[in-house]
């Protein structure tokens, strides 16, 4: 018995070295698709990992060996694979869980599918195996109760084996396992016929061991079924494995995408500051550019001007350059509300000299000094002055207007030579658009600042085009000379 | 405040008044006939008057070297915006029939001056459209038809391009080869294959053709219109009868598609919708129009032509306008051409926005250009574009709309699609690489762990 057993071990390690030495090449994904389709089913249905090693060593088995016996995609079929050289090779495996050979086995499929713990667990698992050959110390892992070796380090022995199988046998709850592992066997001539009658009696005894052993175990089956249903429901249509990992990844998205919320809130709360400081700047610019008609609007703010012009001394002179920004802030909003329609034309003109009057009261009262001349009676003396100065910046006004077409007036003879009329054209269309970008402009609170961008725009486009045979050198040379005299 | 206020909206209100001085009907347009100089400098005008929204280029030269110029109008011009749809108006193929070729520069002028009149429905076109517009495809048939002595113009004279090749009969005969795939199977768009040979080296396409196919096959068209002149209708595919008999009623896979889309150009045209216009010559066979519209094989078969090879080889869907029963016009007629055109050109341009709409992306967010739109029931599949983007043109109704790429796992949804506008609809494919990558991580693990295990 023993030198049989001993022989059986012997072909069983000889078959797994076999297996091995076989499967050392890793089978290509698109090997059998069958395979993998039935291999991903195992794996989803979250079958016992026994039979998920089992089917996955059988679909390499499958691939490398000859025989490719095509596994059918039936459910039906499946109990087929799980033999032959895959369920020794799980019997290698699942018996390092020797202790409890129930529990554990369960506890492993439990813990093998999804943890990445459990590649720690096996890795340690191989070193024990390692140093059980070399004889060396195999003690190390001994407190470990979950991992899959044996609790003495001894290596696989046949009874190891008989009790996989028994194993297998009973969590099938069918005999035909043992038929098809031994036949199997047999066809591939690694054990006779005496030697699977002799397995099939161990097997038989190994099975009622088993049961015996597992009415007393019930509670940890138990245990163990109601985490393994846990699983099953958890993992549906998708690999088990899948399911952490996807939900960490929710997990990770959702956290993701708060942040973008976050970055998203802070970016148009950056931007809002930055276009309203563009705004600012761009006020100030503009005033920077354009001091002396700053100042001009503000004339017609008198009081204004005249605390500005009390503010002479150059303690003041920050304060001045702070009051005159204010001051044209809010003549410029005003501006924009009447625009937009916000207030009428009328409210927005009675909101400023009212704000030019409060102005002069408030100097008064806190200043203590009175602004030259008598303000408040003056307002009717101001309107005089108001009205004059209507006449002039419409005057103004006017001229820019005229001094425009006067100085298209001015192109239109030196292009006359070539053709009459096309110039005109274009001329009439550059003012168009100038006009619509003024008005546009305007409207957005921009100035002229683009004019220079827009100017080289187009000189760029209108080399382009002449490139292209768009436009003839000449219009080209007329287009730029308009846009350049603007 | 009040001088300043009042002055400024005194200047205000002057500048306004010089533009309103400038507007009558439709401002800026002078409704004449443009030769080929003339109408490169009206072009250039708009383009100056708008350069913010427009682009002037070119698609290539006619037989005679002339520019086959085209001017289009987007708030990004130059770029194809990712989901912005691609629209065309290509006018004046047939050299002689110029009705088409003025009314596309009156809408180029029209659309740049209402938008900087603040109209929002253009505005919004704009914004959300890609418009190309070509006033002419065959400029040197139209020098010809032009130059003809005295005011009638012939019938035929300009018709073809200056090689005397009919531009409208000389595209790759994709009807045909549709025709055989209906019967014995085999790709249901997208006939156009190997444009090295077929294109390129084919020496029977004119230098206008070649010119317009490499346009269709580089820019994502969702859907055109091709400007004719010689009778009054919109017509639709198929132009090739299927028996190649005179006049068969040849439906597309898309025929209630096209039949939508020709009415919304037919019914803001009123001579065209008008049901009792009688036809434009006394012996003409116009039974097969409907409400301004026809079938292009019912009305007569038409093998070669651009607006099947548009709806055959690439994803967008054309329709031909036939504008006037005069096919060159008095000039005093065209303000009148306008008039009756400018609504439908302007509504049909809106029609690009029907349908779904959306973005066919793997699950890392990588956009799959490429991809197949396919609608259940609708024999007719589209691609995405480079982008990842697609336009579906449907009519209201509920299908299911399925993408899929080779490599990928196909997603199938379904869709409630409105009138308009269009519907996104957008899907992220899983890559069958991803799947394996997966499956084959597991068994690397398995493995990993079995080895460990047995040590080996």
């Amino acid at each position: 018995m023993a030198s049989k057993r001993v022989g059986l071990f012997v072909l069983l390690q000889l078959v797994v070295l076999n297996v091995v030495s076989q499967t050392s090449a890793f089978p290509t994904p698109t090997a059998s698709a069958d395979d993998k389709t039935v291999y991903n089913r195992q794996l989803t249905e979250e079958r016992p990992l026994q039979e998920q090693i089992a089917e996955a060593d059988s679909v390499k088995a499958a691939v490398q060996s000859a025989e490719s016996k095509q596994p059918a995609t039936s459910k039906d079929a499946e109990p087929e694979q799980g033999d032959d050289f895959t369920m020794l090779k799980s019997l290698a495996d699942g018996q390092k869980s020797k202790e409890a050979p129930e529990g554990p086995v369960k506890k492993g499929d439990h813990q093998y599918v999804p943890d990445e713990s459990d590649s720690t667990k096996s890795r340690r698992l191989a070193d024990d195996y390692d140093s059980t050959k070399h004889g060396m110390d195999y003690g190390k892992y001994q407190d470990d109760p979950e991992s899959f070796r044996q609790v003495d380090g001894t290596p696989l022995t046949a009874e190891d084996i008989v009790q996989k199988i028994a194993n297998k046998i009973y969590e099938e709850d069918d005999r035909g396992v043992f038929d098809r592992i031994v036949s199997k066997l047999l066809k591939l001539g690694l054990i006779t016929e005496n030697q699977a009658d002799t397995l099939e009696y161990q097997v038989a005894e190994a099975l009622q061991d088993l049961i015996t052993k597992n009415a007393k175990n019930n509670e940890i089956e138990d245990m163990d079924q109601e985490s393994r249903g846990e699983q099953d429901n958890l993992g549906s249509d998708k690999d088990a494995w899948e399911t952490p990992r996807r939900r960490y990844d929710e997990e990770d998205d959702d956290e993701v995408a708060n942040n973008d919320d976050e970055i998203a809130d802070e970016v148009d709360r950056d931007a809002e500051e930055d276009v309203d400081n563009s705004w600012d700047k761009e006020k100030e610019e503009g005033n920077e550019v354009n001091p002396e008609d700053g100042l001009q609007d503000l004339q017609y703010f008198p009081n204004f001007y005249r605390l500005l012009k009390s503010l002479d001394s150059e303690q003041d002179a920050q304060e001045r350059e702070t009051l005159i920004t204010i001051m044209k802030t809010l003549i410029d909003f005003v501006k924009m509300m009447v625009k937009y329609g916000t207030i009428t034309p009328e409210e927005g003109v009675s909101y400023l000299e009212n704000l030019d009057a409060m102005i002069a009261m408030q100097t008064k009262n806190k200043l203590g000094k009175s602004l030259v001349v008598p303000d408040i009676s003056g307002l009717t003396g101001k309107n005089f002055d108001e009205d004059d100065n209507t006449k002039s910046e419409t005057a103004k006004m006017q001229k820019e207007y005229e001094n425009l077409k006067d100085s298209t007036k001015e192109e239109q003879p030196s292009t006359e030579t070539n053709q009459p009329g096309k110039s005109e054209t274009y001329l009439e269309a550059i003012r168009k658009n100038i006009e619509w970008l003024k008005k546009h402009n305007k409207e957005d609170g921009k100035n002229d600042y683009d004019l220079s961008k827009l100017k080289d725009f187009m000189d760029q486009q209108v080399d382009s085009y002449i490139e292209k045979g768009i436009i003839a050198k000449d219009e080209g040379d007329t287009i730029k000379r308009i846009y350049s005299s603007l | 405040m009040k001088p300043l206020f009042s002055s400024f909206l005194f200047a205000a209100a002057a500048l306004a008044l010089a533009a309103a001085a400038s507007t009558g009907t439709d401002p800026g347009i002078s409704f004449e006939y443009h030769r080929y100089d003339e109408l490169r400098k009206a072009l250039v005008s708009v383009w100056l008057q708008c350069p913010t929204i427009t682009r002037i280029y070119t698609i290539g030269e006619s037989f005679e070297g002339r520019e086959l110029l085209v001017l289009e109008m987007s708030d990004n011009p130059g770029t194809h915006e990712p989901g912005e749809p691609e629209f065309k108006y290509i006018a004046n193929m047939h050299g002689n029939e110029a009705v088409g070729r003025e009314l596309v520069i009156y809408l180029a002028q029209y659309l740049c001056n209402q938008y900087q009149q603040g109209n929002d429905t253009i505005i919004e076109l704009i914004h959300n459209t890609r418009i190309h517009l070509m006033p002419s495809m065959n400029p040197d048939g139209f020098e010809k038809a032009a130059s003809q002595p005295g005011e009638i113009k012939d019938w035929f004279v300009g018709r073809s391009n200056a090689q005397g090749v009919d531009l409208n009969r000389n595209f790759p005969d994709l009807d045909h080869i549709i025709y055989i795939n209906e019967r014995e199977g085999g790709a249901n768009n997208h006939l156009l294959q190997n444009m090295k040979k077929a294109v390129d080296e084919n020496t029977k396409l004119a230098p206008e053709t070649k010119a317009v196919i490499h346009w269709i096959m580089d820019i994502p068209f969702v859907l055109s219109a091709n400007l004719h002149g010689g009778d009054v209708v919109a017509n639709y595919p198929y132009d090739e009868t299927r028996s190649e008999s005179a006049h068969e009623y040849s439906a597309s896979p898309d025929d209630v598609m096209f039949k939508s889309l020709a009415r919304a150009y037919s019914m803001f045209n009123p001579v065209m919708s008008d049901p009792h216009r009688p036809p434009c010559r006394k012996n003409d066979d116009d039974s097969s129009f409907k409400d301004g519209i026809t079938n292009g094989g019912a009305w007569y078969s038409v093998p070669g032509g651009m607006q099947d090879f548009n709806y055959l080889s690439s994803n967008c869907f054309e329709i031909t306008l036939e504008l006037s029963c005069d096919k060159f016009p008095n000039e005093e007629m065209l303000k009148n051409y306008w008039e009756q055109n400018r609504d439908s050109l302007v509504n049909y341009i809106e029609q690009t926005h029907r349908g779904v709409k959306g973005f066919v992306r793997d699950l890392q967010g990588s956009p799959i250009s490429n991809a197949t739109i396919s609608v259940e029931g609708i024999d007719h599949d589209i691609t995405t574009a480079k982008d990842g983007d697609y336009w579906r043109l449907l009519a209201p109704g509920n299908y299911k709309v399925a993408a899929s790429a080779p490599g990928f796992l196909t997603v199938i949804k379904k869709v409630a699609v409105p009138y308009s506008p269009a519907t996104r609809v957008d899907f992220e494919l899983e890559s069958l690489m991803e799947r394996k990558e997966e499956e084959r991580e597991e068994l690397m693990d398995w493995w990993k762990m079995m080895s460990e295990t047995l040590n080996f």
